[in-house]
C-alpha cells in the first residue's frame, strides 16, 4: 500500500488528498522503579491511517483515552511518533513525511498545520496581550513589521467577532465563548491549510457552541480551510464533517460519510456509541433500541486479545476472541466506507438516522 | 394526583463580593413532586447550582440566602406530612444535618473530587449510614456491598476495600450514587452527574438512575446544561436564565411546545444528531455580566421577540395551563380565549 520512491520523496495515493496517515504508532514506554526500567508501553495510537482530503472535514470520534488527542498532537507534530508515516502536502504541491522532519523543515511546516484545544482558560497566556498571544507565531518567524502585524490581527478579530481595539486588553477580560475565538483567530494568524480542532467546544455554552460552529463552518469556507475535527460528541460530529473515523483503543474501527455512519454502522462500537446518544425529543424515549455494552473501555497498555472491542461486543463470536480484524472495505460501499470488523457485511446494525424520520422533517 | 415534597419559594441568593452584590438567584419558585423527576436547565452561572444547593444549606461565602421559603413537606412516622421550611435553619445545626444526606442527598459532577483519596470505597459508604443510623460496623459494611450491588457494580465484596482512584469515572459515580442511596432518601439533588462521563458511561447511569428511582420512589432534582439528558431523564423542566426561572412545564411541552423566545432560542442552538444537517441558529451576543443585568426582562439584549418595553418591565410569572408558567411579556396580561386555547390543547 505505502508507496515510496527510492530517494525518499514521498508521493500521495490521491493528489486531491492533503494529508495522508499511515499506519501511525505512538506507544508511551512505561517505567518503573529507580532505574527507570521499561516495563511496558501504552500503545495511545496503534497502527492507524486515515486521510484527509483538500477542504473537508474530518471528524475523529472516540470515548476518552482512545487516542483520539495524540493522533492530533502526532499530526503537530508534539510529540515523536514511534512509528507510520504522515504524508502531508504542501503548499507547492511538494509532499513532506511530518513523521520524520524536524528543525528548520518541521518548523516551516509548521505554520500550515495549527490547533486550537479545548479549554480557552488555558491555552491563551494570561500574561500576553491578545494581540501578543494571537500573533505569537509571527513573531517568531520574524518576517513581518510590527504594523504589518497589528493589521493583520486586527484583520483575524474583526473576522472571528470580536472588536480589533480588543488586541490591547489581557485574555482574562473575556468570556469562554470570546477566549474561544481568540484562540481560532491565533489559529488563522499564520493562514493554514489545515486545522486540528480537539473538542473546540466542548468546553462551551450551548448557545456559545453553535456561534462557535457556525463560525468555525464560515472560515473553512472563507480561507479553504481543511478541519480534523476532534470530538466525543456525536451530535457535533454530525454536524460539522463531512467524514468520520471511530477510534477504540488506539485503533480506528470504522470510517464512512456522515450520513453512512449515523444510518448504517458497520461495527458495532459504533452502534452501541450511537446508541447511548441522548436525543431531544422525550417521544422517542420509549422507542429507541438500545445497545448495552458490558464492561469498561480496554486498558491500552494490555488490550485483549483479537479484537480489541470483544469483551463487550453484543455479537462476539469465537473468531473475534483470536483473530485480530483488518479496517477494510464494506463489501458493496465505496472504499471510503471501511470498517474493521470480521461481520462488518453480515450485521444489521442500527443507525439513529430512520428514513421514516428524515421523510416527517422536510 | 400528586403529592409536592419540596416548594421553593421566591427564592433570593445573592454574594456580596468586594465589586458589588450579585444577585444569582433572584426570585426563584420551583415545587418538586415526590416520586418525580425535575430537570434544572441553564447555561454556566445562570444560578442552578445555587439554588440546588441552598436545599441543603450548603451555601459558601460571601453567598446568602437573602429571602424565601424552601419548604419541606417531612412525611412523619404515623403518615401525616409536616411542613418545614428549610431557610432559617443553622447550616450547621442538628436540624438540617438529620436532613442532609439521610432525607435529602446529592451528587456532584466530578466524583473524584467528592470522594477522598484517603479512605476506601467502604469506608466511605459506611461512614453515611452510620452518621444516620445506629448499626454495628459489621451491619453497615453488610450494607454497603449490598448498595454497591445495587448499583450494579461488579464483585462489590472486593470493591469495597478499594480506593477510589483505582475506579474509572463511571464506577466512581456509582459509589456516589451507593452513597447517596444509602439512607433511602426521599429527594436526591444530582448536580451534573453524568457531564465528565463518557456517552456509553453517561447512558448507563442515567438507566440506572430511573430504575432506581423506580424502585425507591425518590424525587430527583437533576441539574444540567444538556437538554439530550433532560429529553432522557426528566417529568418537568425549569428553565433558568441569569437567577431566575424563565419557563416551567413538562418534558413533552418543553420539547413540542416551547413559550419562552430563550427555551425556544435554547432548542433551535442544539446540533441534533437525528436530524437533517442545517445551519445552527446560536443565541444572539453572550450571557451579560452578573454584575450587569440587564433591565426589565433580563433575556431581552439577546431576544429575537423583543418588543419596546421589555426592557423596562419585569416580567411576571406567567400561568399558560395547569403545568405550564413561562416569565415573558409576550403572554402576559393576554386576552382570556388564548388562555383557554392553550388549556384546551395541552388537555
Amino acid at each position: 500500500m505505502v508507496e515510496q520512491v527510492a530517494n525518499g520523496v514521498e508521493t500521495l495515493q490521491n493528489s486531491e488528498h492533503l494529508l495522508e496517515v499511515r499506519d501511525l504508532k505512538m506507544h508511551f514506554p512505561i517505567r518503573r522503579g529507580i532505574f527507570a526500567q521499561v516495563v511496558g508501553h501504552v500503545k495511545a495510537v496503534d497502527g492507524v491511517s486515515f486521510t484527509i482530503k483538500r477542504g473537508e472535514t474530518l471528524g475523529l470520534v472516540g470515548e476518552s483515552g482512545c487516542g483520539k488527542s495524540t493522533v492530533g498532537r502526532c499530526i503537530v507534530r508534539a510529540y515523536d511518533v514511534s512509528g507510520g508515516e504522515m504524508l502531508f502536502q504542501q503548499a507547492n504541491g511538494h509532499v513532506a513525511d511530518l513523521a520524520n522532519l524536524s528543525g528548520d523543515r518541521l518548523r516551516l511546516l509548521r505554520k500550515d498545520i495549527r490547533m486550537i484545544f479545548q479549554d480557552p482558560y488555558s491555552s491563551l497566556n494570561p500574561r500576553m496581550t491578545v494581540f501578543d498571544n494571537v500573533s505569537e507565531a509571527l513573531q517568531v518567524s520574524g518576517k513581518m513589521s510590527r504594523n504589518e502585524m497589528r493589521d493583520r490581527v486586527a484583520y483575524l478579530l474583526q473576522r472571528v467577532g470580536l472588536r480589533p481595539e480588543c488586541m490591547t486588553r489581557y485574555p482574562h477580560a473575556f468570556s469562554g465563548g470570546e477566549r474561544q475565538r481568540i484562540v481560532i483567530a491565533r489559529a488563522l494568524v499564520t493562514n493554514p491549510r489545515l486545522i486540528i480542532a480537539d473538542e473546540a467546544v466542548s468546553g462551551l455554552d450551548v448557545s456559545i457552541r453553535a456561534q462557535i460552529l457556525n463560525l468555525l463552518e464560515e472560515l473553512q469556507a472563507e480561507f479553504q480551510l481543511t478541519y480534523l475535527f476532534i470530538s466525543h460528541d456525536l451530535s457535533v460530529i454530525r454536524h460539522i464533517c463531512d467524514r468520520v473515523a471511530v477510534m477504540y483503543v488506539g485503533k480506528l474501527v470504522e470510517t464512512a460519510s456522515i450520513d453512512d455512519l449515523y444510518r448504517s454502522p458497520k461495527h458495532p462500537y459504533t452502534e452501541a456509541l450511537l446508541a447511548s446518544v441522548p436525543i431531544t425529543d422525550p417521544r422517542q424515549r420509549k422507542e429507541r433500541v438500545r445497545v448495552r455494552l458490558k464492561g469498561e473501555v480496554a486498558d491500552p497498555s494490555n488490550p485483549p486479545s483479537g479484537c480489541y472491542f470483544h469483551p463487550r461486543c453484543p455479537y462476539a463470536q469465537e473468531q473475534c476472541e483470536k483473530l485480530e480484524p483488518d479496517l477494510i472495505p464494506v463489501k458493496g460501499s465505496s472504499s471510503q466506507r471501511l470498517a474493521a470488523c470480521h461481520y462488518a457485511d453480515e450485521l444489521t446494525l442500527n443507525g439513529v438516522i430512520r428514513d421514516a424520520e428524515i421523510e416527517a422533517q422536510v | 394526583m400528586t403529592e409536592p415534597l419540596l416548594e421553593i419559594r421566591d427564592l433570593q441568593i445573592h454574594f456580596f463580593t468586594d465589586n458589588g452584590i450579585i444577585k444569582g438567584v433572584d426570585g426563584v419558585n420551583l415545587t418538586i413532586e415526590r416520586g418525580k423527576t425535575l430537570c434544572l436547565v441553564g447555561e454556566s452561572g445562570c444560578g442552578k447550582s445555587v439554588t440546588s444547593r441552598a436545599i441543603l444549606k450548603i451555601i459558601h461565602r460571601p453567598g446568602k440566602i437573602v429571602g424565601g421559603q424552601i419548604l419541606y413537606h417531612r412525611r412523619q412516622p404515623n403518615g401525616t406530612t409536616q411542613v418545614t421550611d428549610i431557610v432559617p435553619m443553622n447550616p450547621k445545626g442538628k436540624e438540617i444535618r438529620d436532613i442532609r444526606g439521610k432525607e435529602i442527598s446529592m451528587i456532584f459532577q466530578e466524583p473524584m473530587s467528592s470522594l477522598s483519596v484517603m479512605y476506601t470505597v467502604g469506608n466511605q459508604i459506611m461512614e453515611s449510614i452510620r452518621l444516620h443510623e445506629k448499626v454495628s460496623k459489621q451491619e453497615a459494611r453488610n450494607r454497603a456491598i449490598e448498595l454497591l450491588r445495587l448499583v450494579e457494580i461488579p464483585r462489590p465484596e472486593r470493591l469495597i476495600d478499594e480506593y477510589p482512584f483505582r475506579l474509572s469515572g463511571g464506577m466512581r459515580q456509582r459509589v456516589m450514587i451507593a452513597m447517596a442511596l444509602s439512607c433511602n432518601p426521599t429527594l436526591l439533588i444530582a448536580d451534573e452527574p453524568t457531564t465528565a462521563l463518557d456517552v456509553t458511561t453517561q447512558a448507563e447511569i442515567l438507566k440506572l438512575m430511573r430504575s432506581l428511582q423506580e424502585k425507591y420512589g425518590m424525587a430527583m432534582l437533576f441539574i444540567t446544561h444538556d437538554l439530550g439528558v433532560v429529553a432522557e431523564i426528566a417529568d418537568d423542566v425549569a428553565v433558568m436564565y441569569l437567577g431566575r426561572i424563565v419557563e416551567q412545564c413538562d418534558v413533552d411541552t418543553l420539547f413540542h411546545d416551547p413559550k419562552h423566545p430563550y427555551t425556544q432560542a435554547l432548542l433551535r442552538s442544539i446540533p441534533r444528531i437525528a436530524a437533517d444537517r442545517q445551519t445552527l441558529d446560536p443565541i444572539a451576543g453572550m450571557i451579560p455580566s452578573p454584575y450587569r443585568r440587564p433591565s426589565g426582562c433580563t433575556f431581552h439584549p439577546r431576544c429575537t421577540q423583543r418588543m419596546a418595553h421589555c426592557h423596562l418591565v419585569e416580567p411576571a410569572i406567567t400561568p399558560l395551563s395547569e403545568n405550564h408558567q413561562v416569565r415573558c411579556l409576550l403572554y402576559e396580561a393576554q386576552p382570556a380565549p388564548t388562555l383557554e386555547a392553550e388549556t384546551a390543547q395541552h388537555g
